[in-house]
């Protein structure tokens, strides 16, 4: 029998990977609900804290623009941006050091589909849906209270941006795991992503001064962190007017960083799988 | 024609060597040092379609890796390999969608779900037809004895009933090349037997050209004609089973029963006496000898019962392996002739 080769259906493989993690969930759907819960839980301690802070405070430093709701657009964002990051792709970067360690990348290696794409979206976290809600009521919240309406532009190029946030911090994720083909245990490595993504919580304009002006620069330019949030949270809060060249020229890096952080993601990836070397049968 | 085709294959492998102790440890975090494995050093072979071929050596002899190579999971130091016209390691689509491999040691369906579940998602990654699927699926699950367990999470069955589903989820696609990597390892003689059994009627109603890895002789004799004995690396044997004894093995075995219900003690004298149980006893015999001894035998005892025997296979690769870890360079294929002959 001669087989003829086929283009993959990535899609229908997605929505097969996507259906068996929640058949999977729903068997353990203590921990599913633990799980929702506990990550929904951390939201509202953050918003509550937040809140507490704005008891203080009009603003996040003086002339910067982040009000309250205008901050709470933010968090909504970040909330998006690390839902999705986390129901996509974390436990799967996560599972891939450990599929080089135990050798069982093996398996993967021998579908006729592209191997990025099997590692990274295996299996689909949903419980990480809780706070993808949560994080579009809080949007749609927030944008009830400021004065500032997006246009139809921004409603477009909101999801594009989210889109490329999702990518870098993809990117930078499996990357790092991809680093276990030449570490074999790189646990510490991937704890890594939370300590450097920290920086993406937070709006620009508080990287100021001697110190923060090259924190801004490097974790805008060189490990581009800082544009996953605030890119797409700076669409909702102000008019499309840039104030600086930096402002004007961000929201096309944004599109640059994104592709780049994928590009490379790959490069590194592909040199990783020809470092593989599989483990004892 | 040549389905697989081997030459001159190699895979080394550079492991760091930790030195025992604390102090050592910390060394080793500044300096490292590393010993190259050769685990697999320039290999010759061709497989015709619908061979059936055993692949047989001790641990870590490079069977596993050879698997590994020809599947494209790992890339070679140097060498090449076409297997269905295709260089294993470039990993096209079009190649992987006509090979399978099972690995015994090794798990790949979900765990927590049942198998039907990672079949269907083979069915979506292979774009396996939904009728070819089902039919294909049902027809396996019920050679194999497992159809009524393909609702039940795979971490509830029993080891020989997750090895048969692992087997059917690598067959689904219906490969032309089929590498099996120990598939009956831990598996209680029945499953075995299932296994065997299936394995022997599929490769022989599809075609299927198969390498298999086993230390099961059992599986081996079942199952193929053509036996190919690796060791450190280097192929030492590429024959047919019975061969191996008239290659490797100078001596037969002579099971002797005497009338008077003892066994004498000049028995010795003739050969390596085996495990004497009065009345009988068994006489490794040089095979040049053969004719000698038995008509010593018959002329100088009271023989009830005798025959001749060729030593069993496990035995004759056992001692074979022994002697080439001993002396490795008598273990090239050229030397062969000699080896354990005149033991």
């Amino acid at each position: 029998m001669t087989a003829v080769p086929e283009r993959p259906d990535y899609l229908r493989v997605f929505l097969t990977f996507a259906r068996n993690s929640l058949v999977r969930e729903m068997i353990f759907r203590g921990n599913f609900i633990i799980d929702t819960i506990s990550s929904m839980a951390w939201v509202l301690i953050n918003l509550a804290f937040y809140t507490l802070i704005f008891r203080y405070t009009p603003m996040l430093g003086a002339d910067t623009g982040w009000g309250k709701y205008q901050f709470f657009l933010f968090l909504a964002t970040t909330l998006i941006v690390n839902s999705l990051v986390r129901g996509l792709f974390m436990e799967n970067a996560d599972e891939f050091g450990e599929l080089i360690r135990t050798g069982n990348l093996d398996f993967v290696l021998l579908k006729p589909m592209d191997t990025q794409f099997l590692v990274s979206l295996n299996r689909i976290e949903w419980s990480a849906l809780g706070n993808l809600v949560l994080g579009l009521l809080l949007l749609f919240y927030a944008l009830g209270k400021v004065d500032y309406r997006p246009g139809p532009v921004q409603v477009v190029l909101y999801p594009l941006y989210i889109g490329c946030g999702v990518a870098i911090l993809y990117s930078l994720m499996i990357t790092l795991a991809a680093s276990s083909v030449w570490l074999v245990r790189n646990q510490s490595l991937f704890n890594f992503w939370f300590y450097i993504t920290n920086f993406s919580r937070y709006p620009m304009e508080i990287y100021r001064g001697d110190f923060g002006t090259p924190l801004r620069l490097f974790f805008t330019f060189i490990v581009p962190v800082l544009v996953v949030v605030n890119v797409p949270a700076r669409l909702l809060v102000r008019p499309l007017a840039p104030q600086s060249v930096e402002d004007a020229v961000l929201p096309l890096f944004a599109l640059v960083a994104a592709a780049g952080s994928l590009a490379a993601s790959r490069w590194v990836f592909n040199r990783a799988l020809v470092s593989y070397r599989s483990a004892s049968s | 024609m040549a389905v697989i085709e081997i030459e001159g294959l190699a895979k080394s492998y550079r492991v760091y060597q930790k030195q025992e102790g604390l102090l050592a440890s910390i060394r080793g975090l500044f300096r490292r040092r590393y010993r190259t494995v050769e685990a697999v050093c320039g290999i010759d072979m061709t497989v015709e379609r619908g061979e059936f071929v055993a692949f047989l050596g001790p641990n870590g002899a490079g069977k596993t890796t050879t698997l590994k190579l020809l599947s494209g999971v790992i890339n070679p130091t140097s060498g090449t390999a076409r297997v269905l016209g295709h260089i294993p390691w470039k990993r096209e689509n079009a190649y992987r969608r006509r090979f399978a491999l099972v690995m015994g040691q090794k798990n790949q369906l979900w765990w927590d779900l049942p198998a039907n579940e990672s079949f269907r998602l083979h069915q979506e990654i292979y774009r396996i037809e939904r009728g070819r699927f089902e039919r294909t699926r049902d027809e396996l699950t019920s050679m194999l004895e497992v159809r009524h367990l393909l609702g039940q999470p795979v971490r509830e069955l029993s080891l020989g009933e997750r090895m048969k589903m692992e087997l059917i989820a690598a067959l689904l696609h219906s490969p032309e090349v089929l590498f099996l990597d120990e598939p009956t390892i831990g598996l209680d003689v029945r499953a075995q037997y299932t296994i065997q059994n299936f394995l022997r009627y599929y490769q022989q109603e599809r075609r299927v050209t198969i390498l298999l890895t086993s230390h099961y002789m059992k599986d081996v004799s079942v199952l193929c004609r053509r036996v190919v004995i690796i060791n450190s690396g280097r192929i030492v044997y590429d024959g047919s089973l019975n061969g191996i004894i008239d290659r490797f093995s100078g001596h037969k075995v002579i099971s002797l029963q005497f009338t008077d219900g003892r066994v004498p003690g000049s028995l010795g004298g003739l050969g390596e006496v085996l495990s004497p149980e009065p009345p009988r006893a068994k006489l490794r015999v040089p095979r040049g000898r053969v004719t000698e001894v038995l008509t010593h035998l018959l002329a100088q005892h009271h023989v009830e019962d005798i025959s001749v025997e060729d030593p069993p296979l496990e035995e004759v690769i056992a001692r074979m392996f022994a002697r080439c870890e001993e002396r490795p360079t008598e273990c090239e294929l050229g030397h062969v002739p000699e080896l354990l002959g005149e033991e």
